[in-house]
């Protein structure tokens, strides 16, 4: 807050910014505090500022969200990014927390709030959104990166998850979406379907692999601390699966995930 | 400056030669080929919270090169108080790379807690030099350091102004002790805007007190330029670097390339250019201005600041 909430300082400045922050026009005029130039009035000087900061920031919401920059088309994201950053004006020192708030902000003002019937185009976008902020947090989130990635000769009881591991299950196919766009495949706005990922980041790579819900499971045990033996048992049990039988899945789910740098040695 | 900082501190600050914009694009560069740069100036928002891959590079950047921090939300104008939680961060960084220097700049980026990310024009005037100068010394003491301060590029001048801005950097050094990053694009664009004699101002300056100076390209958009570090340098800004070099005697120089950022080596070649307008006679009397006009451009680019996952995803 203001040291002192009368000062000239302060008035200015809180006059200066809710001009440049807030669609609504502010009453006290720029030539009241502005001074004319050579060559422009003072409005003009100020209009300077209003848009370099709508550009500005525009630009930073674009980045980090480039898929649904794509998704919704340039002109869309721009308004959406717009009416965003007026409801929700940046108050952090860095520039990466700028979209913080963009997913629930878009689930706030979806246009179908009001009606029973939801549109499905909505909650892929806002689960993208969702899906977007957390990768950019992922990729820059503190962890000791120093390990020896697992290859084919470890024993299982030797496997570790890697540091920098997340999984995602969406009702949409969000992260082969996301990835479709990385390669530029130009992907059309998907059905429904329920779809899990999981995400890693590895000597400071992101790794991003599909995966089915019984590899989900499996995972997310060992997630939370269970051994791969531990591990096996619980996902042999929720999924009823012949123990035999799930010890060749076990072949081709270990060779997946050890080729996508999921483990490390304990 | 209060005692805990040397008042002759700035004056023994090194001056490390001619510096780059450390940015994302040129990281894998600079690792595998040591290119032969004398030092790199950071973004140092870009760093204070990192834990991933940019701090991973810093640390292996500031073991070959001399670095210097250079801040874009200290805010040191803004009727607010510090935000010491950055202040911290800020503190932290430093302890881990040992900068040369930390750099901020004369602005407002915002008040009530709130942050627009531009580097916004401060009304020059008593209240505000003494407010600005409050600050500094508090920052200096919690940094225990002194700090540097950059003339910010400036759309907008005010009614409630009564000093010029080259005094009020002065005044600024004197009550503070802190030095002064002369961004010399910014004198040029700021003079264009605001109806200034930019070679007075560099004229004005307390040369004694310029650790460091900025040079950056710009755009003109007719009635007005803008701050775009998305450009060579302007002949017109070379001239002012020449006069700023003779007067200051040499200090640290760096390139600022924000947007469109070219390969390494281009980057480099443009920044040597700096060479040939060193201990050179010019005449700055004659500015030509340039008839290119450039129409929505932005000032300050600062998207180069948000992690670019899908780039990332790619290399």
């Amino acid at each position: 807050m203001p040291t002192d909430a009368q000062s000239e300082l302060a008035q200015i400045q809180n006059w200066m910014q809710s001009f440049l922050i807030s669609p609504e026009p502010n009453p006290v005029k720029a030539a009241d505090f502005i001074n004319d130039s050579s060559r422009l009035s003072a409005a003009r000087h100020l209009n300077i500022y209003r848009q370099s900061y709508i550009a500005r920031l525009r630009e930073c919401m674009k980045n980090q969200f480039s898929a649904l920059n794509y998704a919704l088309g340039e002109e869309l994201f721009q308004m959406f990014a717009e009416q965003y950053l007026d409801a929700y004006p940046s108050n952090s020192y860095t520039l990466n927390n700028l979209g913080k708030n963009f997913p629930s902000y878009l689930e706030e003002t979806r246009p179908d709030a009001e009606s029973e019937e939801k549109e499905s185009w909505i909650d892929f976008i806002i689960a993208l959104a969702n899906f977007e902020f957390s990768l950019s947090e992922i990729f820059d989130e503190h962890a000791e990166e120093e390990i020896v990635l697992a290859d084919d000769s470890a024993p299982d009881e030797a496997l570790k998850l890697v540091r920098v591991f997340h999984l995602f299950q969406h009702p949409y196919p969000v992260c082969r979406y996301y990835l479709d766009v990385v390669k530029k495949k130009n992907p059309e706005l998907p059905f429904e379907e329920n779809t899990w990922c999981a995400v890693t980041r590895c000597h400071y790579r992101l790794g991003l692999l599909e995966i089915n819900p019984a590899q989900y499971f499996f995972l997310e045990k060992l997630r939370r601390g269970l051994s791969v033996e531990e591990a096996k048992i619980y996902t042999i049990r929720k999924f009823s699966l012949d123990p035999k039988k799930f010890e060749n899945l076990w072949y081709m789910w270990r060779k997946s995930f050890i080729d996508s740098n999921f483990f490390h040695y304990k | 400056m209060n005692k805990e900082v040397s008042p002759g501190s700035i004056k023994n600050l090194p001056n490390p030669g001619l510096g780059l914009g450390l940015r994302s694009k040129h990281f894998n560069y600079i690792l595998e080929n040591n290119p032969e740069i004398d030092w790199f100036e950071i973004i140092s928002e870009n760093f204070m919270d990192s834990g991933g891959r940019p701090k991973h590079v810093l640390r292996r950047i500031a073991e070959r090169y001399p670095v210097a921090m250079h801040g874009v939300s200290l805010s040191i104008g803004s009727a607010d108080e510090l935000n010491i939680e950055y202040l911290k961060k800020l503190k932290n960084l430093a302890a881990e790379i040992n900068p040369l220097w930390i750099s901020d700049h004369l602005c407002w980026t915002g008040i009530n807690n709130l942050n627009s990310h531009d580097l916004l024009p401060l009304p020059l005037n008593e209240e505000s030099l003494k407010h600005a100068c409050r600050k500094i010394n508090k920052a200096q003491d919690f940094l225990e350091r002194p700090l540097v301060f950059e003339n910010p590029s400036t759309y907008l001048t005010f009614k409630l102004s009564t000093i010029s801005e080259w005094d009020f950097l002065r005044f600024m050094t004197e009550e503070t002790n802190c030095g002064i990053l002369l961004d010399v694009n910014n004198v040029y664009v700021s003079a264009f805007n605001n109806d200034f004699d930019a070679a007075h101002y560099i004229e004005q300056l307390p040369h004694e007190s310029i650790v460091q100076m900025h040079i950056a390209g710009h755009r003109n958009c007719g009635d007005y330029i803008i701050d775009t570090h998305d450009n060579f340098v302007a002949p017109e800004v070379w001239k002012l670097f020449s006069r700023a070099w003779n007067l200051t005697g040499g200090a640290a120089v760096l390139l600022e390339w924000d947007s469109e950022i070219p390969d390494f080596d281009a980057y480099h070649s443009e920044l040597l250019k700096a060479k040939n307008f060193m201990n050179v006679v010019t005449d700055i009397q004659e500015f030509n201005e340039e008839k290119k006009y450039q129409f929505e451009v932005v000032s300050n680019p600062l998207d180069f600041l948000v992690t670019d996952v899908i780039h990332e995803l790619n290399r």
